[in-house]
């Protein structure tokens, strides 16, 4: 790491003060406390706080750590990277530095030093293989997309191999609005998983093949169902000059859809990359209304509990990740919902399995499902 | 991947569980520095382990006796003072925050029963229902209930609650042997401070874990009144003000009295950066009265009579700010944090002292830290009256706002330290905050044979001096 560099992050974590109020959500005025960072709930020491992992990295960059112990894999990885702690610290000390990037960076010298997990080295393999990161080698095949239209819909990986669904109610509310949309011929992952995991060499090939392609295409509009994939294209892609949209702000901005309340009572799981990373929390509340009555959450918005799969932890630590899932549940249930709507396939992946699991009937949907459903076709 | 495990780790895995005690080094590296690292630098501990209950405490206690390995007792680790970060080789940081079981609320004797991982927040979040809240010092309300009044704190209605709000607890000593203090070693009722002769509460707190590892405590809990009314008063200068906090203090008319600079703690009070604090006069006195009904509004009448003589300038803030500073007073500080977003950092020293001395205090507090090449905008100052008052008795808190990314600075603290220490002890002090080993060095020459008492002391309890030594004597 640069000179330069490396002083920016030392200074950042000079002005960690250790106050932890980063792994609570705002007490006043309800007076609740309600945790906010998953791994430091869920794992206890100090290092699994966003305080003790800067010391952590304090120590690497001061070359005091020397060895990939089991201790450092784990505090390093076991973070979703979800932002709720830079939320709260913008709020009341200011450090400088947004804790999820600079988490990321650290893994980053984690993996120039060869200390990358296992398991996201084998998701590297599979992208390297099949330019996708659940090794999968089918293609997604759309039904009616048209070569020529000015919409992109980029699915992903997850919606292609893993929660289909989406990538599906997406596709018919595309037919059912009349809306000519294309998909790439060749979509590669969008490299977001190597990112946050550190892989960022890995991550180049991916974006350059991808950038290629879309500009190739001269699509004016880029439409995602995936906030991971959304917020890479807007944080680590050059600008290609076309706009990029969430499904909601798509659907927000189209406007009049024909759609049938279903009376369905709902909770909206703001998802860490959509709201956190790229602050749009309005227009999936604003979609979501249109087809179900929402029942509020106490963490919302910016002090949202992740649904714990981000970051790379849902392949490396599992149990961690559905035990966030569950608290989320229990959180809608709570709330008086009887599912829980998100607008990431990640999130639904997760919530769906730790649902499931629990076999308690709490139903989790995606926004583009529901108003699928909704849509008089 | 490595794994390194010493063979204590595997006995105290054996006490808490394996999950609960490690000796890897990124895990021990997170409690390896507070914000003082200009003062105490950064150590790792050697060991963390952390207990469930009372019982692992006395075991791993017992353990580390044998051994002689050093323990630090850590509740949350926000004491901003080093108080936590290892001095000795091979030391045990004992993180007490699985324990976090109120034990008891008993709203009819107003008090709270907790173990050290309970925060302000969690248990105002169970006494609000009882109309009771516990003393909020101006730390983040993610600190340990337990450790803070067991360290004895300032308070942000230490005006009518006082600083001290203890009234027993249970602590494990190195030996293993447990000790009950007040009605606790007698009976099951933990409500009253003096049990039997001397008041033992309050020999063994105060001290930065260097007794032994406080397992429960039982705390004074007040009410929260409905009627609530917030004055903010500029003064151009700290002497004016005394007469108006004589009066309130004297005749025990509001809950919060705060004599703030204009720059630091007033952001946190009102809640924003955003705000032109700079055109206010330089001190802002902050007052907050609350009382039942009849008795609020002839407090108030009062309170309003002396602001009018008081020679201040009553300052039309907006609601939100009076709104924020009666929340930080009587539902936890969550915004005082904000003053490390001045500068990055936070120094201070803090003592008690007289009100009859708030403009030497300020007046020598500007001069050393001139002297060390402090700028005049990095140097603060509060003032916290005490109830019930008597000899006056104020906390005082002199800032200095920095970063800490500049590591000159570091030197600049250490020197203004080294000088303002005597320079206060010969100007006349009733007592610093809190004792830790950078204070208690120059001041324990001045004390005379009660040095060699309380050195002695802590021997009798802790003959191996395995209790968090090196951060006392
Ligand atoms: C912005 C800010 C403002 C502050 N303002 C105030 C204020 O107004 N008033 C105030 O009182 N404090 C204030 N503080 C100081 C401090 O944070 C608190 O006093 C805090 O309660 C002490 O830290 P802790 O509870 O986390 O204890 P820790 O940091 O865990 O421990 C502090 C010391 O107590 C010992 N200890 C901890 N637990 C035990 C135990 N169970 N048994 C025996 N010894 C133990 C430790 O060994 C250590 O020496 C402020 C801090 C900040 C950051
Ligand atoms: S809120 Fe910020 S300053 Fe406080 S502990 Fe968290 S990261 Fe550090
Ligand atoms: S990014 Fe999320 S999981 Fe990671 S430290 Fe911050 S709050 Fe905790």
């Amino acid at each position: 790491m640069e000179q330069e560099r490396k002083d920016e992050i030392l200074s950042a974590i000079h002005h960690c003060v250790k106050c932890k109020l980063c792994s609570i959500s705002s007490f006043h005025p309800n007076a609740e406390w309600l945790p906010l960072c998953p791994s430091g709930q869920f794992y206890g020491y100090q290092a699994f706080y966003a305080p003790g992992r800067m010391e952590i990295f304090r120590e690497i960059l001061d070359g005091e750590i020397t060895e990939p112990s089991e201790g450092l894999l784990k505090s390093v990885y076991a973070c979703t990277l979800c932002g709720a702690c830079y939320e709260r610290c913008k709020q009341i000390t200011s450090v400088e530095l947004r804790l999820p990037e600079l988490f990321e960076e650290m893994r980053a010298e984690l993996v120039k030093k060869g200390w990358a997990l296992d398991v996201h080295k084998n998701i590297a393999e599979k992208i390297k293989e099949t330019r996708n990161a659940y090794g999968e080698k089918y293609e997604y095949k759309a039904k009616s997309p048209d070569g020529n239209a000015d919409v992109l819909y980029y699915i992903g990986c997850t919606a292609r191999y893993r929660v289909p669904e989406i990538a599906d109610a997406m596709l018919q509310i595309f037919d059912k609005l009349g809306i000519k949309y294309r998909v790439m011929n060749e979509e590669w992952c969008c490299g977001s998983v190597l990112l946050r995991t550190g892989q960022v060499e890995a991550a180049k090939e991916l974006m350059e093949h991808n950038i290629e392609e879309i500009k190739r295409s001269g699509a004016k509009t880029v439409v995602f169902t995936c906030p991971g994939c959304l917020m890479t294209f807007e944080k680590n892609y050059p600008d290609m000059g076309v706009e990029l949209l969430h499904s909601t702000q798509f659907l927000t901005r189209l406007g009049g859809m024909k759609v049938k309340k279903q009376g369905l009572e709902v909770a909206y799981h703001d998802p860490c990359h959509l709201g956190r990373d790229l602050g749009i929390y309005d227009e999936p509340r604003a979609v979501l209304s249109t087809v179900a009555d929402i029942k509020k959450m106490k963490r919302e918005r910016e002090e949202a509990w992740c649904c714990g799969s981000g970051g790379g932890v849902k392949s490396a630590y599992d149990e961690f990740a559905l035990w966030s899932a569950t608290e989320r549940l229990k959180e809608a249930k709570e709330a008086g919902a009887k599912a829980l709507v998100s607008a990431c396939p990640f999130c639904k992946r997760n919530l769906k399995e730790a649902a499931d699991k629990e076999g308690k009937g709490t139903e989790v949907y995606d926004i583009v499902e529901l108003v699928n459903r909704s849509l008089e076709g | 991947m490595t794994q390194s495990l010493s063979k204590f780790v595997k006995e105290l895995q054996a006490i808490v569980g394996e999950e609960n005690a490690t000796d890897d080094q990124a895990i021990c590296a997170s409690y390896s520095r507070d914000q003082h690292w200009h003062f105490v630098p950064a150590k790792n501990p050697a060991y963390i382990v952390r207990p469930a209950n009372k019982e692992e405490v006395r075991r791993v206690l017992t353990f580390a006796n044998n051994e002689k390995i050093p323990v630090i007792p850590y509740s949350t680790g926000i004491n901003v003072r080093g108080l936590t970060i290892p001095v000795h080789e091979r030391s045990i940081l004992l993180d007490l925050s699985r324990m976090n079981r109120i034990v008891e609320i008993n709203p009819e004797m107003k008090t709270a029963t907790v173990e050290p991982g309970v925060t302000f927040g969690m248990l105002l979040e169970k006494t609000k229902k009882y109309k009771l809240r516990p003393a909020f010092p101006d730390a983040p309300l993610t600190a340990s209930v337990l450790a803070n009044y067991y360290l004895r704190g300032i308070y942000q209605t230490s005006a009518v609650d006082g600083h001290d709000h203890t009234l027993s607890y249970e602590m494990v000593l190195p030996n293993g042997e447990t000790i009950k203090t007040g009605s606790r070693s007698l009976s099951e009722m933990p409500y009253f401070r003096y049990g039997v002769g001397p008041d033992f509460t309050g020999v063994f707190c105060a001290h930065p874990g260097t007794c032994g590892v406080v397992t429960e405590l039982t705390a004074k809990l007040y009410r929260l009144y409905d009627n609530r009314k917030e004055y903010f008063v500029g003064f151009d200068d700290a002497g004016t003000p005394r007469k108006i906090i004589y009066n309130l203090m004297h005749d025990e008319l509001a809950a919060s009295i705060r004599l703030v600079d204009n720059q630091s703690w007033l952001k946190g009070i009102c809640g924003t950066f955003d705000y032109p604090y700079e055109k206010l006069p330089k001190f802002v006195l902050c007052v907050l009265v609350e009382g039942v009904d009849g008795i609020f509004e002839a407090k108030d009448k009062l309170v309003q009579e002396y602001i009018t003589e008081s020679g201040g300038t009553v300052l039309e803030f907006p609601e939100e700010f009076k709104r924020t500073f009666e929340e930080e007073s009587l539902g936890g500080a969550e915004k005082s944090c904000m003053v490390f977003g001045l500068r990055g950092n936070y120094h201070c020293i803090g003592l008690y002292g007289p009100l009859t001395l708030a403009a030497k205090y300020y007046e020598v507090h500007e001069k050393t830290a001139l002297e060390v090449g402090i700028p005049q905008d990095h140097i603060h100052f509060y003032i916290n009256p005490i109830y019930s008052f008597h000899g006056q008795l104020c906390y005082f808190e002199l800032d200095i706002f920095y970063d800490g990314g500049d590591l000159g600075f570091g030197e600049k603290l250490r020197n203004y330290n080294e000088k303002q220490f005597h320079r206060l002890l010969d100007l006349g002090i009733y007592g610093w905050f809190r004792p830790y080993a950078g204070i208690i060095g120059p001041t324990a020459d001045r004390i005379g044979y009660l040095a060699d008492v309380w050195k002695k002391y802590l021997r009798i309890l802790d003959p191996n001096e395995i209790m968090n030594r090196g951060k006392l004597f």
